[in-house]
């Protein structure tokens, strides 16, 4: 896809300029992917998260040789890896082996407690690199709805709890207080709002790009093609390239329908890729198309966009802010949240099989998954299993993998057949 | 009955020996709940996270719980879904998670969702989430009143009761009373391990007569002084193999700190908040750096530092490279003993003695 293009080109300039920042001295916050990036992106903090750094250290193939140091260094194997793998190259302290030579120490380092490790991670951050470390607490919702998505965008009140949004408003408060005095800027509450309502807008236009997708009679482009224009703009969210992207992207996503393009054309199944991405290869999820006409529709990333973004302002934007960061995780991984979500989710993309990301030893990510297998499978969905970490390929195997979905994906062609 | 015997009758059976009587039951899944509170309002305190001894040699299994429960999930969490499916907590009116603790809101969500989905029975007992939160902050407690008064409202309407700082005042005494009675033990050893512990399936009224009965043991000085760290054992495996070796003089696992009696503090709720929010030796006290500064400070004098975690710890793994460093400064010896499964086996335990051995050599 052009855009796609176009947003992987956009973002390689724009980590270019990062680094050049970062190498220079800039200061530049170190966060994890549930924290309210808006407010470092609103005080122009340049910022790295955690499971993004992640991600780039295990698609370079760094990640077995940081897991097996891992142990050496006496941190035991079943610790979560997705959000420790950053930490670990930093105490391995071999900079040239790291992309970009690795990272200098940041200015501010924020986390929100949504998962046991997080803390950790983040205070042996905060004792390696000296840097002051902001934590978000992190209390349940104590009786959640399981068709969280549709109050989430105007009764987010109700929904996440006033005592609970309270307390997100006021550890945010202390946040932006930390950035004013980092960056010598004031935070300019007229001009956040507006800048939330652009957020707004663009998780809007992301919506009717999931919608056109879910209704299109045959799946337009791969999800490999969506995570960048998607997970790209989200990153950048709210500003004026960011935007303009998603429109363009729509546009596209919208001539390659009427156009009638089908992705796999000789498209027998539609699935969906449940969890975050297998970062180590993500060309298995073009691993069905030819064999079996199996394809992924759908991916996290862009239906999450509207559904865990678009909080209404009602007048105080930093509240809605508070709304949408205050559960975010959560939604995609606690039951009853997780399970209805993804059976709402398989309904409106028309999906026939899912496979299912558990990774056991980020253990956070995968609770609620069995009940959200038991949900699909009573709503018609076949589900297959894939026991993997998202960043460390060492008990990945590939052929074996293959050779099961595959062997599921007869038996599912055999039976409808 | 003699004290000692009614203790390790109380630790064998858990909640399954306590007898409703005329105060409801109220179950405690997860430490960081005062129970001082519960006590104050007419209600009885059980801990329930703990399964029977018994349940080890074939507890119950339901088919609903092991279609939901993924492999890698808390022992202390399955064992109780499955117990809870089986009808052992019928008897109780109310069970409070805390979610602070590593294996309660897991717990929690998995039955709350079982029970809406059917798969349990819909009726008793109660469930409450207790989502106080370990920070000292003017925000945080603001949130953690309203949760107290969240939990004292639903102990009133289980006990029928209203709570009164008098009676709460009362209950704390009677704790305090408790942890000065357990603080005489200075030795760690599988019978005071047992003796401590049994509190949490009696009265703290009760749990005090019964520990004025035994003769308080003091640490032989010429020892070799062991502590013990990890994640939450409920048996006393590790007192047993560290006999041999020396004394243990401090177990700061989770069902080895001072326990019960830990989460009383003043005898006014608000001063009770305080004390539970600011408690270091919590594993999830914001900052992190607290509980490991604690953990120094509590594991001073040691020679030998035994640790281990459950195959699922999440948190306090992060914890022992940086004991290992900050305690080599002292000459203190760590062994790290890995894993430890959640009812050792004969196996297991050669193993770690075999471990600690070799490190001592």
């Amino acid at each position: 896809m052009t855009c796609a293009e176009a947003a992987t080109a956009f973002q390689r300039d724009w980590l270019k300029t990062l680094r050049t920042k970062i190498r220079n001295g800039e200061d530049y916050a170190f966060v994890n992917a549930d924290t309210p990036h808006e407010l470092f992106h609103f005080m122009d903090v340049p910022m790295v998260t955690n499971q993004w750094w992640s991600a780039v250290i295990s698609a370079k193939q760094l990640a077995p040789h940081y897991f097996d140091f891992m142990e050496e260094y006496g941190l035991h194997s079943h610790l979560p890896r997705y959000s420790s793998l950053p930490l670990v190259a930093q105490i391995e302290g071999d900079t040239d082996r790291q992309p970009w030579g690795g990272l200098p120490s940041p200015a501010l380092l924020c986390a929100r407690q949504s998962s046991d490790e997080h803390g950790r991670i983040f205070q042996r951050w905060s004792d390696l690199t000296g840097a002051p470390l902001h934590l978000l607490s992190a209390p349940a919702v104590v009786d959640p709805v399981p068709n969280w998505w549709e109050a989430a965008r105007d009764d987010w009140e109700t929904l996440y709890g006033t005592a609970r949004l309270d307390l997100m408003v006021s550890e945010m408060q202390d946040l932006i207080t930390a950035l004013e005095k980092l960056t010598g800027r004031r935070f300019d509450e007229d001009k956040f709002a507006t800048y939330m309502a652009k957020i707004d807008r663009q998780e809007k236009v992301l919506e009717d790009i999931a919608h056109m997708i879910a209704t299109a009679p045959q799946v337009p482009m791969r999800i490999s093609e969506q995570m960048p224009n998607v997970m790209i703009p989200q990153w950048h969210r709210g500003t004026d390239w960011a935007l303009a992207h998603v429109e363009a992207f729509r546009d596209e996503v919208g001539e390659r329908i009427n156009a009638g393009l089908a992705e796999c054309p000789g498209e027998q199944i539609r699935m969906m890729w449940i969890g975050a991405g297998l970062w180590f290869d993500t060309s298995f999820y073009r691993a069905f198309e030819d064999s079996h006409g199996a394809i992924f529709a759908w991916s996290m990333y862009l239906p999450f966009a509207a559904d865990g973004y678009i909080r209404e302002d009602k007048g105080d934007p930093l509240r809605a802010l508070a709304a949408r960061v205050s559960a975010m995780n959560e939604q995609l991984h606690q039951p009853p949240w997780v399970n209805a979500w993804m059976v709402e989710q398989a309904k409106r993309f028309r999906i026939d099989v899912a496979l299912m990301l558990i990774p056991e030893h980020d253990r956070f990510s995968g609770y609620g998954s069995l009940f959200a297998k038991q949900a699909l499978e009573a709503a018609g969905v076949r589900v297959i299993e894939v026991w993997s970490d998202m960043v460390d390929p060492r008990e990945w195997n590939r052929e074996a993998v293959t050779a099961e979905v595959g062997t599921a994906l007869d038996d599912y062609l055999r039976e409808v057949a | 009955m003699e004290a000692a015997a009614e203790m390790y009758q109380a630790f064998r059976e858990r909640a399954d020996g306590v007898a409703l009587g005329a105060q409801p039951l109220v179950g405690l899944f997860g430490d960081g709940i005062p129970e001082a509170l519960v006590s104050a309002s007419d209600a009885r305190p059980v801990d329930v996270k703990a399964p029977p001894l018994a349940d080890g040699r074939g507890g119950p299994i339901f088919p609903a719980v092991s279609a939901v429960v993924e492999r890698f999930m808390d022992d202390f969490a399955t064992r109780f879904l499955h117990r809870l499916a089986a009808g052992a907590f019928d008897k109780f009116d109310l069970i409070v998670f805390a979610r602070d603790d590593v294996a309660a809101l897991t717990a929690y969500q998995y039955a709350q969702e079982l029970r809406r989905q059917g798969a349990i029975p819909d009726q008793t007992p109660r469930f409450h989430l207790w989502n106080f939160i370990h920070t000292d902050s003017d925000a945080a407690e603001a949130f953690n009143r309203l949760e107290l008064d969240r939990l004292t409202q639903t102990l009133c309407e289980v006990s029928g009761t209203t709570l009164c700082q008098d009676t709460l005042a009362e209950a704390v005494k009677t704790e305090k009373v408790r942890a000065t009675i357990l603080d005489q033990f200075d030795v760690h050893d599988a019978e005071t391990f047992v003796w401590r512990n049994a509190g949490r399936w009696m009265t703290a009224g009760r749990h005090v007569e019964l520990l004025r009965e035994i003769p308080v043991k003091a640490s032989e000085q010429d020892n070799r002084r062991i502590g013990l760290v990890g994640t939450a054992c409920d048996l006393p495996v590790l007192h047993e193999v560290c006999g041999s070796f020396g004394t243990v003089v401090a177990d700061l696992q989770p069902y080895g700190q001072v326990w019960p009696a830990n989460n009383s503090g003043p005898e006014d709720t608000v001063g009770m908040l305080r004390h539970l929010a600011r408690y270091p030796l919590h594993i999830r006290t914001n900052p992190p750096g607290r509980y490991t500064d604690m953990l120094i400070e509590k594991l001073a004098g040691c020679d030998l530092v035994v640790s281990s975690v459950d195959r699922n710890d999440d948190s306090f793994g992060w914890e022992v490279p940086v004991l290992r460093q900050r305690l080599a400064a002292t000459g203190t010896t760590v062994v790290d003993l890995g894993f430890r499964p959640f009812r050792p086996g004969p196996d297991w335990i050669e193993t770690a003695r075999e471990a600690i051995q070799e490190a001592l050599q």
